[in-house]
């Protein structure tokens, strides 16, 4: 997790001035960001800001107007999400991001929808991660609770093989204790090479486990650096982390 | 009891029948998000093709089957683009602006049915073909060719139907689809190849119902299709929209109550009695007996 102040020299993901709009709303303004193979990057940003936008938009939801998406130097900005988690991005959704109404392991298999040959494999590590999910496997995903849904959620995304990982607002809605169980896990997890970028509005814990950040504001990439600077920055302090 | 036996018998491949249609019907709602009520039209139309192939080939029962259920497939796909033209250009999917298709598909259908085929009149299907002989009988019981075969393959396509839907990874996307559409954007599951692989699947209902509709009933008029959409729409819902094992449920009792109707009280006002029941259904469950799944 060594902080560095430079962007990487080989990005796994660079997104190069990307412009997003919803009919008039525009809600990326000529956004830029890096994120380096082996890296948890955090994104930071008010509510409205545009981190969700950018991270639909990276996975191929939303047709940016101009500006463009490389993952691991293939251009990908008009690709569509299904062809880019086949080759290995995935995203964990903001909140939501499970299916109640079906099984655990139904939820997990989806993410593999792709790579269904290799799923025993790959579940065996979900479950290595998440062993309350191997309990779980034939429970409803309705019946779980905040945490093990966002540990599905989360989970689900690795099936499919990725090599970068999008996570929107893990903390979200969660108590401490489990936030902490979560930014562990995700750290564990970029320990294991998956390179990662995170949103959060809870900007303290999100800044000591990555190693970079972003500030968004109204569409716009207001502020970048380390993250152990942006912990320190006033600004910052004032507007994300609290008292 | 044996009049009881008789017409639970007629009934149960009756309602075979309407099972395929709803399951088919709420398959499209589901994975594809369109209300398409005028399928079973499309599904007449597959009969009408199936005809003039057993006409052109000197009754080949083959080659009738092959291009009922080869043209409902096709059909289907050939209509698919139509209809997801509106959720392209909308963005999502507007359930109103696909019923308008679908309406105007029936009555195109209907049309040309009424027009291009045998002047208007109703067609017969071949001796070969008709499945009104006797299998076995008993005092007023008599078990036909036709009914023991809708009763079979209404049984084994709609197991082999749930078998796809809860064992295989493409039931596993409908499902999901079914569930959130934008959430399974968001997993990867392929929308728009997952949408057309259910109008596929929901051609391939729709032609083996045309088969088994040919057999059964011997012959089929132009207004064949709009009539039993008016069933299938009104099974859907009383069931409950999207309710798979609802529709399941209701289209066998539907299919029963009429054969009872028939065989009890009287044979022409079995459609005007059904429907009474269906009104009374939905006046005490207002989003069906089994509850809607959208
Ligand atoms: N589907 C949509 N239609 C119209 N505007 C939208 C839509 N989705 C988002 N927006 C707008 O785009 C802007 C960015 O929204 P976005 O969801 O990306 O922000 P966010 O940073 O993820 O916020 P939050 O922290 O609340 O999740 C906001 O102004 C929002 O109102
Ligand atoms: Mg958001």
């Amino acid at each position: 997790m060594g902080a560095s102040n430079t962007a990487p020299d080989r990005p796994i993901l660079a997104v190069d001035g990307l412009s997003v709009s919803y009919g008039h709303v525009q809600a990326l303004r000529n956004a830029s960001i890096t994120i380096g193979s082996g890296e948890i990057v955090v994104l930071l940003g008010a509510n409205g800001a545009g981190k969700t936008t950018l991270m639909e938009s990276i996975l191929g939801i939303h047709t940016p107007h101009s500006g463009s998406i490389s993952f691991d130097g293939t251009d990908i900005t008009r690709v569509p999400a299904d062809r880019n988690v086949r080759s290995g991005i995935s995203l964990v959704p903001e909140g939501r991001g499970i299916f109640s109404s079906m099984t655990v392991l139904d939820n997990l298999l989806l993410g593999a929808h792709h790579n269904l040959q290799e799923s025993p494999a790959r579940l065996d590590r979900v479950f290595h991660w998440f062993p309350v999910l191997r309990e779980r496997q034939q429970q409803m995903a309705g019946t779980l609770s905040g945490g093990e849904r966002r540990m599905l959620a989360i989970g689900r995304a690795l099936m499919s093989r990725p090599r970068l990982i999008l996570i929107d607002e893990p903390s979200i809605g969660l108590a401490p204790k489990i936030v902490n169980d979560i930014f562990a896990i995700i750290a564990d997890l970029n320990a294991e090479g998956y390179a990662i970028l995170l949103s959060e509005q809870n900007a303290y814990k999100a800044l000591k486990t990555s190693n970079r950040g972003y500030v968004l504001e109204t569409g716009r990439v207001v502020l970048e650096g380390a993250s152990a600077e942006l912990l320190d920055d006033p600004g910052i302090k004032a507007a994300y982390v609290g008292a | 009891m044996e009049v009881f036996i008789a017409q639970f018998m007629n009934g149960l491949s009756l309602g075979s029948i309407y099972v395929l249609l709803v399951t088919g019907f709420n398959l499209l709602l589901l994975v594809a998000m369109i209300i398409h009520f005028s399928y079973p039209q499309v599904v007449v139309f597959s009969m009408y093709i199936s005809w003039v192939a057993l006409r052109f080939t000197n009754n080949s029962i083959v080659v009738g089957v092959v291009a009922g259920i080869v043209s409902a497939i096709a059909l289907n796909v050939v209509l698919a683009p139509l209809f997801q033209q509106v959720m392209r250009k909308r963005g999502h999917v507007d359930i109103n602006a696909t019923m308008v298709i679908s309406l105007a598909i029936g009555m195109i259908i209907t049309d040309i049915l009424s027009h291009e085929f045998n002047s208007g009149f109703p067609i017969a299907f071949p001796e070969n073909v008709r499945g009104d002989e006797e299998l076995f009988g008993f005092g007023l019981i008599h078990i036909s060719r036709g009914q023991v075969l809708s009763l079979l393959v209404g049984v084994v396509v709609v197991s082999a139907f749930f078998w796809l839907l809860y064992r295989t990874k493409y039931g596993r996307a409908f499902r999901a689809i079914a569930e959130d559409p934008d959430n399974a954007r968001l997993v990867g599951i392929p929308i728009f190849q997952t949408g057309l692989l259910s109008y596929a699947l929901t051609g391939l209902l729709g032609g083996l119902t045309a088969v088994l509709l040919s057999v059964l009933l011997g012959s089929a008029s132009p207004g064949l299709g709009e009539a039993v959409a008016h069933k299938v729409l009104a099974v859907s819902i009383i069931a409950g929209l999207g309710n798979l094992v609802g529709g399941l449920v209701i289209g066998l009792a539907l299919g029963i109550l009429e054969a009872m109707v028939q065989g009890f009280i009287t044979g022409t006002w079995s459609n005007a009695i059904a429907f009474v029941v269906l009104l009374v259904v939905i006046l005490a469950r207002p989003r069906g007996v089994f509850g809607m799944k959208l």
